[in-house]
């Protein structure tokens, strides 16, 4: 390796991180440009809004805050959404992570089948029958129907994610285990569980997001007193008005949380590189 | 190791035990709950003053009246659901008569209730407006009080016309040339805004339609949106969508159209009287200071918009608190209740008393209550098609509008829209 | 066996015998409880003609719905192109997307965790808020996008109000919203790949494009799949920005009507619900069918 060619590759790679960053710049705009409008929007009155002229020039007012906070309560909804969000993402990670790795291992294709089969049926055939169900046993307008209902959703997103994971653990690490004297279960959950975290991190995310998402089922299934957030939002289209400025600020107060809970989850998202340092 | 594993999971599947748990015993019913009554009505004016009125109905009798709130799309989305699944867990329902009475009647779900409106004198059903009273009437019976009201006006910028010397226009055809004359779209300001999306601008076209002498059904009931008045009333209102409108009319509900206005870039925008708060309130329109009222112009067959009923409220057929939910309703729409919710809440609400009241109406903009207190003549009770598949029937008749703003074949188009809408009427006999 | 194992005989072992199902059985179990009635509820309902109200009296007509969709080339067909231009173009677009915005977030870099919850953003903010904020950006007069447009010298266009633009316009909205997601699936999976394979190659002289080519690509395919069968599913589905932007029957010309919107308008705009059940069905099935199509070429790739 001549002086020459070490500067030579020096220089590449520093053009490269150059390329990088101004990438991730670029992607990173793209996806934030919008949601900074709403932002701004938050803090706009209607008629700033709807005024593209007045994109940049206009006044902050925390106006809207105050009706999202204050006139439409807010609060409670947020709760309720937490609540719900929380529990069904749980219950799917509880049922779903075993679930996937039982396919993985086993290869039992036709339970990822069966299990997916929940996602591809279009919620508005599954509306009525569940009413009715639900109306039956009582459970309308409880947490329990709608954690019920979003871990539908949920847990098949947790089974597609972790099945992919699993498979690509290799099986020797868990035989080595075993030979120790391990059992089976003890060696999924001591050994194949950490590597998975990522994985892990990933499906809880993202089962958090479709449920604080959801409007389909919370629309019929709650009522004012566990109303989410997304049936909420609807409150700011009334008879012969929209009010825009609140809900931006609805839309903005909504995000929160999930970033909250995201920020703090992506951590492990991309810890699997220790993890990796393990496979020897 | 393992017991670590296994502390972890249980400490995250108590919490998840717990809170279902809680879930199921926080079974928020209020079903058989004979003190409470549930109402589910759309976001509107009249909502808003409910959940005022219903706190004092709590202090005066004990009952709590819980009032659960839906945008109009999701509201007859909602009440499909639940009456389809039979549901009690509701005891009164706001809905639009025009377009779910006929539907959710036949459906057995609103109750009827012609013996309480006639019987109660000191309520006085017949202090309600007659198109008030026709609207929420089929075969005779009554399925609900109607609880606000809506007629087609024209707003228009008294300031651009005043600087251009134009005059209000009365007719039609003096409207046309007005919009002409205002349109601008180089600097930003175009001759009018209406709706102009296919389901959407059928009631605002039903004035349109009515002014030429059509209609959309006749007496007897059969299709008539291809009679040569029809054509014309088509041919008109696309014309001057196409000729003095925004772009992109096609897809215009009254959200985008009304926004056009509010921001001060339309001289005309015809459409419902209660819209006029969005262009009075600062934070939501450039045009507090200049917008002003006026009668649908004259037509060819004269000035016949429409003066509805978006809102009235039934009772649910399957509750069984009927007897607890009208008294209620008919608390809250009685005379005095429903002075104070126009007062208040500027709900216009449907009794002529109300509207006759300087008092009640103090609050409500000038131009407009004129307007209203004449509401009773020559103004029609409906503003789209009579029939239960009203959605569907939209469809078929807005279709020519659409052709018309697009400059296509409007009289073909009127031809398959009455085809079309006939079968339509033929399936319901 | 020595007299340790001996005696760990009854909980842990009787788990390890039957694991594959003790695993299994919970998930299988919650999915059927949930879906048999409704399956069954609507395959019951499309062989009726079930209109305005269930609880109004019908009739059985067998396969007529099935039969009236089939010939239906007003709304069914024309829905169900619009279904697979939608779906292939956005699933295309955000694997293709994603996988490079992964790459190019894989290496550690200072504040990296910001920017992948900056990037998770369109995913979390409500669809229904979403869509109504792209209504009126994208608005042909008063929208910020035909500002944009100014800026760059282009004309404006007619965005979601145009129907000729309508569906590719949405398509943009679906990508801007659910790219994200294959890039946090993708990152993952990117993650938890080993290192061995790919050092040794770098040390036997591959550049960086033949390294992901032969080692990365094959290493990620199972997690890639996965990603392209969630986002298919759900692409297909496709709803609330669409409800939002161009309401009931997809536009005034039916432009933006995917066959979920179509369902949605029969069941609760017409009320038909026999013949909403029907599309229902006709829906499913095509969605498992392109699946398995999918399911096949993936076998025959993997043996190739």
């Amino acid at each position: 390796m001549t002086v020459a060619s070490v500067r030579r590759r020096r220089r590449d790679r520093s053009a490269r991180s150059v390329l990088r960053i101004a990438g991730i710049l670029l992607v990173t705009l793209a996806f934030l440009a919008p949601l900074v409008w709403m932002l701004a929007a938050s803090l706009k009155s209607n008629l700033e809004i709807i005024d593209p002229g007045r994109t940049f020039d206009f006044t902050p007012t925390f106006k809207n805050y105050d009706t999202v906070f204050g006139d439409q309560a807010f609060g409670p909804f947020i709760v309720n959404s937490l609540i719900v969000g929380t529990g069904s993402t749980l219950v799917a990670l509880l049922v779903g992570v075993p679930a996937a790795y039982g396919i993985a291992r086993y290869r039992i294709k036709n339970a990822t089948v069966f299990v997916l089969l929940a996602r591809i049926i279009p919620g508005v055939s599954l509306l009525i029958p569940w009413y009715f169900l639900f109306s039956q046993i009582q459970l309308v307008g409880t947490y329990l129907v709608l954690v019920l209902t979003h871990f539908f959703v949920t847990m098949p997103l947790v089974v597609a994610i972790m099945t992919s994971f699993f498979e690509g653990v290799p099986e020797e690490l868990e035989e080595a285990a075993q030979i120790d004297g391990t059992s089976r279960i003890g060696a999924f959950a001591r050994v194949v569980l950490p590597l998975s975290v990522p994985g892990i991190a990933t499906a809880t995310i993202l089962s958090f997001i479709f449920s604080w998402n959801n409007f389909l089922f919370a629309l019929v299934l709650s009522d004012q007193g566990t109303r989410t957030l997304p049936v909420a939002i609807s409150n700011f289209t009334s008879y012969a008005a929209v009010d825009w400025g609140g809900l931006m600020a609805a839309s903005v107060i909504i995000t929160v949380p999930v970033m909250i809970i995201a920020l703090v989850a992506q951590r492990y998202v991309v810890s699997g590189l220790t993890a990796g340092a393990t496979k020897g | 190791m393992f017991t670590t594993h296994r502390v972890k999971r249980l400490a995250l599947v108590l919490p998840t035990v717990a809170a279902l748990v809680a879930g199921v015993g926080a079974c928020s019913g209020g079903d058989d709950d004979p003190n409470s009554l549930t109402l589910i009505a759309a976001n509107s004016p009249w909502a808003e003053g409910i959940k005022v009125l219903a706190e004092d109905y709590k202090a005066e009798t004990g009952i709590t009246v819980k009032v659960d709130t839906y945008s109009n799309e999701q509201l007859n989305d909602t009440y499909k659901v639940k009456l389809n699944a039979q549901s009690a867990d509701f005891d009164l329902m706001a809905y639009q008569p025009q377009d779910v009475m006929r539907e959710f009647s036949r459906n057995g779900w609103l109750a009827d209730l012609s013996e309480r409106v006639e019987s109660d004198a000191a309520w006085n059903w017949q202090d309600f407006q007659q198109p008030a009273r026709d609207a929420v009437t089929l075969d005779g019976a009554v399925y609900g009080v109607p609880v606000m009201t809506e007629r087609h006006i024209m707003y228009y910028r008294a300031d651009l016309l005043k600087d251009a010397g134009i005059e209000v226009p009365e007719t039609l055809d003096e409207l046309k040339a007005a919009a002409a004359k205002l349109d601008d779209p180089d600097n930003g300001v175009y001759g009018i805004a209406m709706r102009g999306a296919r389901v959407p601008l059928v009631t605002q076209f039903s004035s349109f339609l009515y002014s030429f002498g059509g209609d959309f059904q006749d007496a007897s009931g059969k299709a008539t949106v291809n009679t040569p008045e029809a054509i014309a009333a088509y041919r008109f209102y696309g014309d001057l969508l196409k000729d003095s409108g925004p772009p992109g009319a096609a897809n215009m509900g009254w959200v985008e159209a009304s926004a056009i206005f509010a921001q001060g870039n339309a001289a005309f925008y015809l459409d419902a009287d209660s819209q006029a708060y969005t262009f009075l309130d600062e934070a939501n329109s450039a045009v507090t200071d200049t917008v002003a009222y006026a009668k649908f112009p004259e037509g060819p067959a004269g000035s016949l918009a429409y003066n509805i009923v978006p809102q009235a409220v039934g009772v649910n057929e399957l509750s069984d608190k009927q007897d607890q939910a009208w008294d209620f309703l008919s608390w809250a729409s009685n005379e005095a209740n429903s002075k104070r919710l126009l007062n208040e809440q500027t709900a216009p609400v449907a009794r002529q008393s109300a509207w006759d009241d300087p008092a009640a109406t103090a609050n409500y903009p000038e131009g407009l209550v004129d307007i209203i207190r004449n509401a009773g003549d020559g103004y029609i009770s409906h503003d789209r098609p009579m029939l239960e598949q009203v959605a569907r029937a939209r469809e078929f008749v807005g279709g020519p509008a659409v052709a018309a703003i697009e400059g296509g074949d409007v009289a073909s188009a009127a031809e398959q829209a009455n085809t079309d809408f006939q079968a339509l009427l033929d399936s319901e006999r | 066996m020595t007299a340790q194992t001996a005696r760990r005989r009854s909980p842990i072992d009787w788990v390890d015998a039957n694991l594959k199902w003790l695993l299994t059985t919970p998930a299988v179990v919650a999915v059927f409880a949930l879906i048999a009635f409704p399956i069954g509820y609507t395959v019951y309902l499309s062989l009726t003609d079930s209109a305005r109200a269930v609880t109004r009296p019908y009739e059985f007509v067998g396969l007529d719905n099935y039969l009236y969709w089939l010939g239906d080339t007003q709304r069914f067909w024309p829905a169900v192109g619009r279904t697979a231009y939608f779906t292939g173009l956005a699933l295309t677009l955000e694997l293709a997307l994603g996988l490079a915005i992964a790459l190019l977030l894989r290496k550690t870099f200072r504040g990296q965790g910001l920017v992948r919850v900056f990037i998770l953003l369109p995913l979390v903010a409500t669809p229904v808020a979403v869509g109504m904020m792209w209504l009126l950006m994208f608005e042909p007069s008063i929208g910020f996008a035909n500002v944009v447009m100014d800026w760059l010298g282009l004309p404006a266009q007619g965005w979601l109000s145009d129907k000729d633009t309508a569906l590719n316009t949405l398509v943009f909205i679906d990508v801007w919203q659910w790219t994200p997601m294959v890039v946090l699936i993708l990152l993952a999976g990117l993650s938890t790949l080993p290192e061995e394979p790919d050092e040794a190659a770098r040390v036997d002289g591959a550049n960086a494009w033949q390294r992901f080519r032969h080692i990365t690509l094959p290493l990620l395919m199972p997690v890639i799949v996965a990603a392209a069968i969630l986002r298919a599913i759900d692409a297909f589905k496709t709803f609330d920005i669409i409800y939002a932007t161009k309401g009931r029957g997809g536009g005034s010309n039916n432009e933006a009507e995917t066959l979920n919107i179509l369902a949605y308008g029969e069941a609760f705009e017409y009320s038909q619900y026999g013949r909403a059940s029907a599309l229902l069905m006709l829906f499913f099935l095509l969605i498992v069918i392109v699946l398995a199509v999918l399911a096949v070429l993936r076998k025959k790739g993997n043996r190739a």
